[in-house]
C-alpha cells in the first residue's frame, strides 16, 4: 500500500474543489476509532466529470459528504482541508458553510426516500432549500420548485409539487432530490450513487442532463458509483477506493486500458470475461427442443381499493419457453415483468389467459391441484434476506421443500442438502448457520439451492442479481449459467439489467407498460432491435465500453417524460408521447404484436412496415 | 373522509362503552359486599332491610337489574343508559350524572393544566438534552426522571405541602379549591378558573390558581421526567435521520434544520399525550385526596367505600368515555400532522 495516496491534478481547467488529506473516523466501542476515510486527496476542475468507485463499505460515500464538512454521527473529520474556490470549507463557521452547501455545492444521495422529510410536501422542501440561498418570496420559490420538477422530467409538476415523499415512486423521489440539488445552480454536484434505484432510460436521461450542464456551464460533477458503465460512459477521470484509501486515480481511458491496482484489474477482468463469453457463445439452436411452458394471452388487473379503476399490470402477454432455455424478460419498473413471472407460478392469479406446462393447462388448476407442479416450477426472488425465514438455519431452509414434496428419509434429506449446497458452491459446513450471518451473495446462492431442491424443470428468476454488488453479481451469473447447462433447467430471467440478460439468456422478451413489444433471440434483439422502445432501452443502457461512450455519440436517444400510469392507459400506441419515431397515426392506433419472422415479433406498425431508420 | 372515520370511531366507542358497562355491572356484583347492610346499618330490622333491598331493586333477578341499568326494561319507570341516565346515587339520592358533572371538571382542570405545563417543560428540555447528549440539560433530565418517578405522587404531594405551606408559607393550606372566605362563582362550565374569568371574578381566579399550584406541581414533577425522556428519544431519532443530514447538506440554517427535526419528533409525541392523560387521570385520585380538591377520584373512592353501585358504574363509564374521546381527538390531530396516516 502506498504511503501517500496518489494525487490527481485537474486537467488544466480552473480548480473548483481541492481536497487534501481528508481523514474521517468513527468512534467505536471503548474509545477505539475506526478510520473510514484515510488521507483522501482529490482535485476537481471546472467542467469535469469525476467518478469515485469502490466496493460497498470502502468509504466512498463517507468521503463524499465529508467534502461538505459533514459526517454521520458518531463520526468526525480528523484532519484534512477542503478548498472550494480557494477557501477552506472545514475552517469556516457554520453560517458560512450553510451558504455554500446546497447553493455552490449540491448533493444527491442514494436513498432519496429517507432523505426527504416524511411530513412535508416535496414542493415545500424544494422551496425551503431554494429560499435558504436566494432572497425570494415563497411564491417565487414555489414557481421555481415547479420549474425544477419539470426540468427533471416529472409529469404534471403542478400536482406533484403538493405530494408527500411516500406518495411518489423511488425514481420520482430521486428526481425530487435532483431538482432540489440543482435548484440554486451549483458549481459542483456531488452525486452518491444517484441512479441506483432508477431504470436505465431515466438513468441515461439524468446523467445526460448532468453531463450537459457540466459542459455548458462549466460546473463539475463528482459521481460516486459501483457501476463501470457510468464510469466508462460519462467520467473524465476515475478514483478507485479500497478500505478508505484511494488506491488508483487515473484518466478514464487509461483506467480501462491499463488499470494500475489489483481491485481495478479484478473488476475489469470480470467485466471482460463476461463480454468475451457473450461474444464467443454459440447461438443455441432450440427450435428442435420441446416446448415446456406456453403463456397465451396472459392479463392481470389489480383492483384499487375504494375505486372502480384497475391497475393493468399485464395485458395479453404471450410467449413460449422451451426445455432448458433461458428467456430474458426486460423492461422498466412498472412494465409488468414481475407480475407475469408470478402469474406463471401461480403466486398471483391471472385475470385472463392461460399457462400450459408440458401437456397440462396449469392456469385452470386450483391451488391445491397445482401444488404437485410446484416441484417443477420454482421461483427465486430479488432479496434473499427477505425471502428466507430469519430464524431458520440454512439446513432448515433447504429441507423445507424436501419435506413438502418428497418422501425422503431424514438421512436422505441430509445428504440431499449437502449435495445442494455443493451444487451452488457453498461449504456444507455452514448448514447450521442462519442465512443472515452470510453475505448477500451466499444468501442468494442458498435461495437458488432451495429452488433447486425439488429438481425443477423451470425457475422464475425475479431480478436475482439486482441487490448484489458487481463482483457477487458476476459470480451468481456464472453459477446460474453453469446450473442451467448441467441440470437442463429453463429460466424466465426477469431483469432490467441488460448486461445480465445478454449474458444469461437465449431469447429476449421486451415489455413496456404490461405489453410485450418485442421478442427475438438474444442476437436479434441486442444487435438489431426493431421496436423503438427496445432501441431506446439498448441505447440508454450503459455498457462499459470505452470505445463507444454515450457522451461521444452524435445523438443520444432517450424517451421523453416517464412511464404513464397503468391505471389510465393511452388509447393508441402505449409509447405515444415518448417515442422518438412517432407519427400522428400512432396516437389513436392500437398496436398489435406481429410476427416478422419465426420466433421474432414486434408491436409497432412502423417497424413492421420497415419505416424505421436502420 | 375524516367524517366517515370519526363516525366509525364513534360507533366503535359506543360498543366499547357497552362492553365497559357490562363488565363493571357484573364485576361489582361479584364483590363480597352487602350494600343494603351498609345503607341501613347492621342493627336494622329485617323489615327495614327488605324494604331497603326493594327500593334499591336488589331483590330482583340480576338480568332484570341489568335491563333497567341499560334502560331496556319496560316494567319500571326509572331511566337507564338508553335514556342517557346513570341512575340515582344510593347514598345521596341525587342523579349520578349531575354529581359526576360536579366532580369531574375539578379533575379535568387539574390534569389538563398539569399536562400542558409538563409538555411546556419537557419539550424544550428534551430537545436540549437531545442536541447535546451528556450535557447539563441531559443530566438534569436524566436525574430528574429517575428521582421523580421513583416515589409515589402522593408522597411528593405531602412533601410539597410540608415545604411550601408549612415551612415557606407560600402555598395555601391543602384544603379545597379556593380560599374559604371567597364565594364560589356560579357554575357555567364547572372549571373554576374558566368560570371565574367568565364572570370577571379576578380574585377567585387567582385564588383558584393558587390552590391548584401544589397539586399541579406534584403531577408535573412526577410526569415530566418521563415525557422529557420520550421527547429526547424521538428527537435523537429524528436528528440521526437521513433527512436531517440531507437538509444540512442542502445548507438549511440550524434553525430550519431544528424545525424539521422538531416536526418529526413531536408528531409521534401527540399519541403520548393520550397515554399520559390516562396516567395523570389515575394519579389524580391520590393527589386530590392529599389536597382535598373534591374531584372525580375522591368521588370514586367514596362510592366504592359505600358500595354505591350506580355511582361506581357512572364513574367508570364517564372516565372511559373521556379517555375514548381524548384518544379520538389525538388520532385526528395525528392524522392531520402526519400525512402518512390514512383513515
Amino acid at each position: 500500500m502506498s504511503a501517500r495516496a496518489p494525487h490527481v491534478a485537474a486537467a488544466g481547467a480552473e480548480e473548483i474543489l481541492s481536497v487534501r488529506g481528508l481523514t474521517v473516523a468513527f468512534a467505536g466501542s471503548e474509545g477505539a476509532e475506526h478510520v473510514a476515510v484515510k488521507d483522501f486527496s482529490l482535485t476537481i476542475g471546472a467542467g469535469e466529470f469525476v467518478g469515485v468507485m469502490g466496493e460497498p463499505g470502502c468509504g466512498k460515500s463517507t468521503a463524499a459528504i465529508a467534502m461538505m464538512g459533514l459526517v454521520r454521527p458518531p463520526g468526525r473529520i480528523v484532519s484534512g482541508e477542503v478548498h472550494y474556490l480557494g477557501r477552506d470549507l472545514l475552517a469556516m463557521s457554520d453560517a458560512e458553510l450553510d451558504a455554500i452547501r446546497g447553493k455552490d455545492i449540491g448533493l444527491i444521495v442514494q436513498s432519496p426516500r429517507t432523505s426527504l422529510h416524511p411530513m412535508l410536501t416535496v414542493g415545500r422542501q424544494i422551496e425551503n432549500v431554494y429560499r435558504a440561498h436566494n432572497r425570494v418570496s415563497r411564491r417565487a420559490a414555489h414557481a421555481r420548485a415547479i420549474e425544477m420538477l419539470q426540468l427533471v422530467g416529472i409529469n404534471d409538476p403542478e400536482r406533484r409539487v403538493k405530494s408527500y415523499p411516500h406518495e411518489l415512486s423511488t425514481g420520482m423521489t430521486q428526481r425530487v432530490l435532483i431538482a432540489m440539488a440543482m435548484s440554486s445552480g451549483p458549481k459542483l454536484l456531488i452525486a452518491d450513487e444517484p441512479t441506483s434505484g432508477l431504470d436505465v432510460t431515466i438513468q441515461a436521461q439524468f446523467l445526460d442532463q448532468m453531463w450537459e450542464a457540466a459542459n455548458r456551464t462549466g460546473s463539475a460533477v463528482l459521481v460516486v458509483t459501483q457501476d463501470l458503465g457510468i464510469v466508462a460512459n460519462y467520467c473524465d477521470r476515475v478514483v478507485i477506493m479500497e478500505h478508505g484509501e484511494i488506491v488508483e486515480a487515473s484518466a478514464v481511458r487509461d483506467f480501462f486500458a491499463a488499470p494500475a491496482h489489483d481491485y481495478s484489474r479484478r473488476i475489469l477482468s470480470l467485466q471482460r470475461e463476461s463480454a468475451a463469453s457473450v461474444a464467443g457463445a454459440p447461438e443455441t439452436e432450440r427450435a428442435a427442443a420441446e416446448p415446456l411452458i406456453l403463456v397465451e394471452g396472459l392479463s392481470k388487473d389489480f383492483d384499487i381499493r375504494g375505486s372502480k379503476d384497475k391497475v393493468h399490470a399485464a395485458d395479453d402477454v404471450s410467449f413460449l419457453i422451451h426445455r432448458g432455455e433461458a428467456i430474458g424478460l426486460v423492461g422498466e419498473s412498472g412494465s409488468g415483468k414481475t407480475t407475469v413471472g408470478r402469474c406463471i407460478v401461480r403466486l398471483e392469479e391471472p385475470t385472463r389467459g392461460t399457462v400450459r406446462y408440458r401437456d397440462e393447462m396449469v392456469s385452470d388448476l386450483t391451488q391445491r391441484e397445482f401444488t404437485p407442479f410446484r416441484n417443477d416450477m420454482q421461483i427465486v426472488f430479488q432479496d434473499p434476506t427477505d425471502s428466507m425465514n430469519p430464524r431458520w438455519s440454512v439446513e432448515q431452509v433447504l429441507t423445507e421443500p424436501l419435506d413438502l414434496h418428497t418422501t425422503l428419509s431424514a438421512a436422505e434429506k441430509r445428504k440431499r442438502v449437502t449435495t445442494l449446497m455443493r451444487m451452488v458452491g457453498i461449504d456444507p459446513a455452514v448448514r447450521e448457520v442462519k442465512p443472515r450471518q452470510l453475505g448477500a451473495g451466499r444468501q442468494q446462492r442458498i435461495a437458488i439451492a432451495r429452488a433447486l431442491a425439488t429438481e425443477p424443470a423451470f425457475i422464475v428468476l425475479d431480478e436475482p442479481t439486482s441487490a448484489l454488488s458487481p463482483e457477487t453479481r458476476a459470480e451468481i451469473i456464472e453459477l446460474l449459467i453453469r446450473l442451467s447447462r448441467e441440470l437442463d433447467i429453463a429460466y424466465l430471467f426477469i431483469s432490467h439489467d441488460l448486461t445480465t440478460i445478454e449474458r444469461v439468456c437465449d431469447r429476449v422478451v421486451v415489455m413496456y407498460l404490461g405489453q410485450v413489444v418485442e421478442t427475438g433471440t438474444r442476437a436479434e434483439v441486442f444487435r438489431a432491435p426493431l421496436h423503438p422502445y427496445s432501441r431506446v432501452l439498448l441505447a440508454s443502457h450503459l455498457f462499459p465500453d470505452i470505445a463507444d461512450r454515450r457522451v461521444d455519440r452524435p445523438e443520444r436517444v432517450t424517451l421523453k417524460g416517464e412511464i404513464p400510469s397503468p391505471v389510465s392507459l393511452p388509447e393508441g400506441c402505449y409509447l405515444y408521447g415518448r417515442c422518438p419515431n412517432q407519427v400522428e397515426r400512432c396516437r389513436a392506433m392500437p398496436q398489435a404484436l406481429e410476427e416478422v419472422s419465426a420466433g421474432r415479433s414486434v408491436r409497432c406498425w412502423r417497424a413492421v412496415a420497415g419505416e424505421l431508420p436502420g | 373522509m375524516i367524517g366517515r372515520f370519526v363516525l366509525r370511531r364513534l360507533g366503535i366507542a359506543v360498543l366499547q362503552l357497552l362492553g365497559v358497562a357490562l363488565a363493571v355491572f357484573f364485576l361489582i356484583r361479584l364483590l363480597p359486599a352487602d350494600p343494603v347492610a351498609r345503607l341501613v346499618g347492621l342493627n336494622a330490622s329485617e323489615e327495614a332491610y327488605a324494604q331497603a333491598e326493594r327500593t334499591l331493586g336488589l331483590d330482583r333477578p340480576v338480568v332484570d337489574q341489568l335491563l333497567s341499568f341499560l334502560g331496556l326494561s319496560s316494567d319500571r319507570g326509572a331511566d337507564g343508559l338508553a335514556d342517557g341516565s346513570l341512575g340515582l346515587s344510593w347514598v345521596t339520592g341525587d342523579p349520578v350524572f349531575l354529581e359526576i358533572g360536579r366532580f369531574l371538571p375539578v379533575t379535568l382542570e387539574l390534569v389538563t393544566l398539569a399536562l400542558l405545563i409538563s409538555f411546556l417543560i419537557a419539550i424544550p428540555l428534551g430537545m436540549a438534552s437531545a442536541t447535546r447528549p451528556g450535557g447539563i440539560a441531559d443530566r438534569i433530565a436524566f436525574v430528574w426522571g429517575l428521582f421523580a418517578g421513583a416515589q409515589p405522587d402522593y408522597w411528593w404531594g405531602l412533601l410539597f405541602v410540608f415545604l411550601f405551606f408549612f415551612i415557606l408559607g407560600i402555598a395555601p393550606p391543602p384544603l379545597g379549591r379556593i380560599d374559604p372566605l371567597l364565594i364560589e362563582p356560579s357554575v357555567i362550565t364547572g372549571f373554576l378558573t374558566v368560570d371565574s374569568l367568565l364572570q370577571g371574578r379576578l380574585d377567585t381566579f387567582v385564588s383558584a390558581l393558587h390552590h391548584l399550584m401544589l397539586p399541579i406541581l406534584t403531577q408535573v414533577f412526577v410526569v415530566s421526567g418521563a415525557i422529557t425522556k420520550m421527547v429526547r428519544q424521538n428527537m435523537i431519532r429524528a436528528l440521526q435521520s437521513d433527512y436531517i443530514l440531507y437538509a444540512r447538506c442542502c445548507g438549511l440554517s440550524r434553525r430550519a434544520v431544528g424545525r424539521y427535526a422538531l416536526r418529526a419528533a413531536l408528531t409521534p409525541a401527540v399519541t403520548l399525550v393520550g397515554i399520559f392523560y390516562g396516567v395523570l387521570l389515575s394519579a389524580a385520585v391520590t393527589v386530590e385526596l392529599v389536597f382535598s380538591l373534591g374531584g372525580i377520584g375522591e368521588y370514586a373512592i367514596r362510592s366504592i367505600l359505600s358500595f354505591d353501585y350506580p355511582a361506581i358504574q357512572g364513574v367508570v363509564l364517564i372516565v372511559a368515555l373521556v379517555s375514548l374521546l381524548i384518544y379520538l381527538l389525538l388520532d385526528i390531530i395525528h392524522a392531520y400532522l402526519d400525512p402518512r396516516v390514512k383513515y
